[in-house]
């Protein structure tokens, strides 16, 4: 299915989060644009979104390491029915990005051309800011790959 | 083989409708009346209960117990089963388990919902801080993401989706407990030129929110044997999974957790996908059909578009599908949702199936599809399979 134009959703103002105590050190890392992402301690593996424990072994044994946060378009749908603040702004991409580390990622992805959008796309973070000072973290191709 | 020791003794449906005059208590209300008289069991032959949850009730906490008091029961066993659309088909087995360990001997599977009148659902896991905020259209958009890295990886004929919802709507045109506003037939061309929600998924490929209950009584085949029952509905294999490669964080997206239910389910039964008499499977979307196909081993994994083609789906065809119409042609009725098809599953081995009964009823395999994960498939999946009286 091919559409002309794509918004891009930078203009939608986006409501604050609300963290949880385990994900308060990620929100807390977008003010600066930095993206950190739960790692486990004991068998290496990268997770996303935050949880209580490492989903690998089931205990508290994981910290946080900053990534660069870069990786390839898995999966897109376009949506014709928008929710939340994003109703009315139709038709905008939700994207499934794999990042290098290994973790899937729900985001938008910042593009109005359909064409540039092909599942294997090289994309970066494109941090939008929120009203608080935190930043959501969207995705933008990456033109240097 | 505690599973094979239980008997389906009845089964209850109410018309399908939306924003109706009742509620999710009056529509148990017509359930329990149903059962009753068709079964011949006394309520006081009830000792147990097991509920599906219920949108229309999600801000009662004591759904099961409210239901116990506003029917009359008492009960030595009731539970409330937490699978979202895996729950009707999971409270099978947990009322078997149940009735094998002493602790109830008939229970009442009840399924009631009513998300038109009264719709009190909300999310409290990812979607606040991971989904809401980038417009993910709940389902829709989480089929569409999965739908559009199947194709990417194995090809995908909409007209083939288009198929299988023919051949549903069909099914409900000739059920006259589906809602009525569902029950016209409509055309693969139709289908593919449905307003599109979040691409690749069609209106047509989605469910429409609906009111309605349904149920089954389940006992031992011991009693049904002793009150000489000349029908009876047994299950002879199940398998569930929830959170299929929860460990991972990166996996298969196309895998789903029906593959393993499916192969311990038909294992437990000792059948092959080729055995099947018909299929009842869970639909909140079309293109879940044509998955469960892939992972049940109707067909092998990414030939799904392909094997849709060379089948014959109506309920006098090769492999009769949903034959009430599914969820999508008859309406989803919330939470309850899950009892569909399983009703539909239990009538047609009865031979109650009138216009559209299975000729084939040697069994018949029925799934459920619960909750939607973060940017995988779903959450849980199960696989029942039941005979008549085996």
């Amino acid at each position: 299915m091919t559409t002309t134009l794509i918004n891009d959703t930078l203009s939608v103002q986006r409501a604050p989060i609300h963290p949880r105590s385990f994900s308060q050190a990620y929100w807390d890392a977008t003010r600066e644009k930095r993206l950190l992402l739960q790692r486990c301690t004991r068998t290496g593996q990268y997770q996303f979104f935050p949880r209580p424990v490492s989903i690998a072994s089931g205990t508290r044994d994981w910290q946080w390491e900053e990534v660069k946060g870069h990786g390839e378009l898995f999966s897109h749908t376009l949506t014709h029915r928008g929710t939340g603040a994003l109703r009315g702004h139709e038709p905008y991409l939700v994207a499934l990005v794999r990042l290098d580390v290994g973790v899937d990622v729900v985001s938008n992805l910042v593009v109005t051309d359909p064409t540039q959008v092909k599942i294997g796309l090289r994309v970066k973070p494109y941090w939008l800011p929120l009203e608080d000072g935190t930043h959501l973290l969207l995705f933008q191709p990456d033109s240097a790959a | 083989m505690s599973l094979r020791d239980a008997a389906i003794v009845g089964y209850a449906e109410t018309k399908i409708t939306v924003k109706g005059p009742h509620d999710g208590f009056a529509l148990a209300g017509d359930v329990l009346d149903s059962l009753l008289r068709t079964t011949g069991f006394d309520k006081e032959e009830i000792d147990g209960m097991i509920v599906s949850p219920s949108i229309s009730s999600a801000k009662n906490e004591f759904w099961a117990q409210t239901l116990a008091e506003y029917l009359g029961l008492q009960l030595n066993f009731c539970d409330k089963t937490e699978l979202g659309g895996c729950s009707a088909v999971a409270s099978v087995t947990r009322a078997a388990a149940a009735i094998d360990a002493g602790l109830c001997s008939t229970v009442l599977l009840l399924n009631s919902d009513t998300p038109t009148r009264q719709y009190q659902y909300e999310n409290y896991g990812f979607h606040e801080e991971w989904s809401d905020p980038y417009g993910e259209m709940g389902p829709p958009g989480a089929f569409g993401l999965l739908t559009t890295r199947y194709e990417h990886e194995y090809g995908l004929d909409y007209a083939a989706l288009g198929k299988l919802a023919v051949a549903q709507r069909k099914h409900a045109v000739l059920n006259e407990n589906a809602c009525e506003k569902l029950r016209k037939p409509i055309t693969v061309e139709d289908y593919l030129q449905s307003r599109v929600i979040s691409e690749p998924v069609r209106l047509l490929d989605c469910v429409m929110p609906a009111d309605g209950a349904n149920g089954l009584l389940i006992t031992s085949r011991k009693v049904a044997r002793a009150k000489q029952l000349d029908r009876f509905v047994v299950p002879v294999g199940y398998g569930e999974i929830t959170n299929l490669h929860g460990a991972r964080s990166i996996c298969d997206v196309t895998d789903t957790g029906h593959r393993i239910a499916g192969e311990r389910a038909l294992r437990q039964a000792g059948l092959k996908p080729k055995d099947i008499g018909s299929f009842q499977p869970y639909d909140d979307f079309i293109f879940a059909i044509l998955l469960q196909l892939e992972m049940l081993g109707f067909c092998a994994k990414g030939q799904g578009s392909a094997y849709v083609r060379e089948t014959n789906f109506d309920f006098d065809g090769d492999l009769p599908l949903n034959t009430g119409g599914g969820q999508i042609s008859a309406g989803q009725v919330g939470l309850a949702g899950g009892g569909t098809n399983l009703v539909e599953a239990v009538r047609q081995l009865f031979g109650d199936g009138g216009p559209r009964q299975v000729k084939n009823t040697a069994n018949t395999l029925v799934t459920g599809i619960g909750w939607i994960s973060y940017s995988r498939n779903w959450g849980s999946s199960n696989v029942l399979i039941l005979t008549p009286d085996a």
